[in-house]
């Protein structure tokens, strides 16, 4: 009974999110047949951008497939070095919340500065791949921190108090109740964090030099005023962040089942 | 008959929070195998004082031993049922009755038979693999109860742990837990708001005041079990704790 409605209603999802999907498009082909400008291209016209640079490559022969794959390599060595880094920092300073009050007016200011502001210094101190990760690190960083940071001491007392009252040590209340109730606020920082990868993804191709790359094939199209192919290269970014945070967000619900599940009293 | 038994754990502490003086000069004796009831109104620092017991807390002055020894987690053998739901949210019925004995790292055989047993005695049999957010609110509190008992511990202590229990459930459990203390014989401290419900159960309660929490007297109860509330033994017994807690100091 509870199953079958519940595919109802994702199905009923499914069908409003496909209207409101060709109302949109119906909304841009309008605008686009009344403006009559190159800067507006219409959705056939994108749609014939996406069908050249699949088959035949960009304007240096580099397909939209390379392209893709150099950027989600680079989002998750970024990516990836971010989340080995902060969950563990995260977890020390919530544990130990001394080192984070005693270095604050290092990590909080560091923490408001722009991916973008950091290019020229990028360049200076890094070379090659190294530009791409550490920009796309930053992005990534902060988010995945800060919320495994905030959720330690949000961890109940009282399931740390069943366990101290056997005498558990210190590293046993870590492994078996501080990390199991933070994960999920782990996995919704990474979730935002992977978002905001993909949004400095045309910043850090911007230096990296190298010619492939989603945001590297927007720029080049941008220094040719070629609307279709740049929203071609939007829209790829757009889709491909999409479907990872609804893989994220369904291994989520799959993983911390006991959180989202309503208790029954 | 109490006079003769073996002085189990004795209690002498005081406890303040900043100023707010929370325990004033507790003292009193817990014997071997009694089931001893402490019974005080709401905010009377009942809880501190089942947290300083137990360990979690440390008293301001004074100390808590068990069998002449400091009373401490890591080296004595003490259980807890808290007050509020205490179930571990990730973990099957199975996993979170053993974790004491996880913790205490009994040995496999031992923990997998301890386990089925406990959870068979507090009548769970079937819900092993169930998760806290697929079960009630009273099941809830038979898993902590169960979790309690698997470490075969010295000294248990149950905090108002059917305070959030409708009427008739607790009713219930409470007739479970007379016969749970029956079956295994263990020394129990148990702690309620609830004069009823300690004239139930108790072999002997100690009646604290209001906050600072002091004790009031000790009432023995001496009636045959499963106890009838309303004989007029209990009714008799539960009316002079109500006098006692009524009178001003």
């Amino acid at each position: 009974m509870a199953r079958s409605s519940n595919y109802r209603n994702s199905l009923i999802a499914v069908a409003y999110n496909a209207g409101s999907l060709a109302i949109a498009l119906v909304c841009w082909e309008i605008f686009s047949a009344t403006m009559k400008s190159p800067y507006f291209p219409s959705f056939r016209e994108i749609f014939a951008a996406f069908v050249q640079l699949s088959i035949e490559g960009d304007i240096e022969g580099i397909g939209l497939g390379q392209h893709i794959w150099a950027s989600l390599v680079r989002i998750f060595a970024g990516f990836g070095a971010a989340c080995a880094m902060a969950i563990p920092l995260g977890l020390l300073m919530g544990l130990y919340p001394k080192i984070y009050t005693r270095t604050r007016a290092i990590i909080e200011p560091v923490r408001f500065i722009p991916p973008i502001a950091w290019i020229p210094l990028a360049i200076v101190l890094l070379i090659g791949f190294q530009r791409y990760a550490f920009l796309i690190w930053l992005g990534a960083f902060f988010p995945i921190f800060i919320n495994t940071l905030v959720s330690v001491p949000r961890v109940n007392q009282i399931h740390l108090n069943v366990t101290r009252i056997y005498g558990a040590t210190h590293w046993y209340m870590i492994r078996k109740i501080v990390i199991p109730s933070v994960l999920p606020d782990i996995a919704a920082g990474m979730r935002i964090g992977l978002g905001i990868a993909w949004m400095c993804i045309v910043a850090a191709e911007m230096i990296g030099g190298e010619m492939v790359g989603v945001g590297r094939l927007i720029l080049k199209y941008a220094e040719l005023i070629r609307m279709q192919e740049i929203i071609v290269g939007m829209l790829i970014i757009g889709v491909i962040g999409f479907i990872m945070n609804e893989i994220f967000l369904y291994v989520e619900k799959r993983l911390f089942k006991w959180r989202w599940e309503v208790s029954l009293d | 008959m109490i006079i003769a038994r073996k002085e189990k754990v004795k209690v002498q502490v005081s406890k303040s929070f900043n100023n707010l003086l929370v325990l004033d000069r507790l003292d009193f004796t817990v014997y071997e195998n009694e089931f001893l009831v402490i019974v005080g109104p709401t905010g009377c620092g009942k809880t501190t004082l089942s947290n300083i017991i137990g360990g979690i807390h440390q008293p301001t002055q004074g100390q808590v031993t068990m069998d002449g020894a400091i009373l401490s987690p890591r080296k004595q053998n003490v259980s807890f049922v808290f007050q509020e739901p205490s179930c571990i949210p990730w973990r099957t019925l199975w996993d979170d009755v053993k974790i004491g004995l996880e913790i205490k790292r009994a040995d496999p055989g031992l923990i997998e038979k301890r386990v089925q047993e406990m959870i068979d005695l507090v009548q769970l049999t079937g819900f092993e693999k169930y998760y806290p957010h697929q079960i009630s609110g009273g099941m809830k509190q038979r898993v902590a109860i169960a979790r309690a008992y698997a470490t075969d511990p010295d000294l248990l202590l149950l905090d108002e742990p059917f305070g959030h229990l409708d009427a008739q459930t607790r009713y219930l459990m409470q007739i479970e837990i007379t016969r749970i203390w029956e079956q295994l014989k263990k020394t129990v401290l148990f702690v309620t708001n609830n004069i009823e419900e300690a004239v139930f159960l108790a072999e002997r309660i100690i009646v604290l005041s209001r906050l600072p929490a002091r004790i009031k007297g000790i009432v023995p109860v001496d009636l045959p079990r499963p106890r009838d509330n309303i004989s007029p033994e209990f009714l008799q017994i539960r009316s002079q704790i109500s006098q006692m807690c009524e009178t001003a100091e």
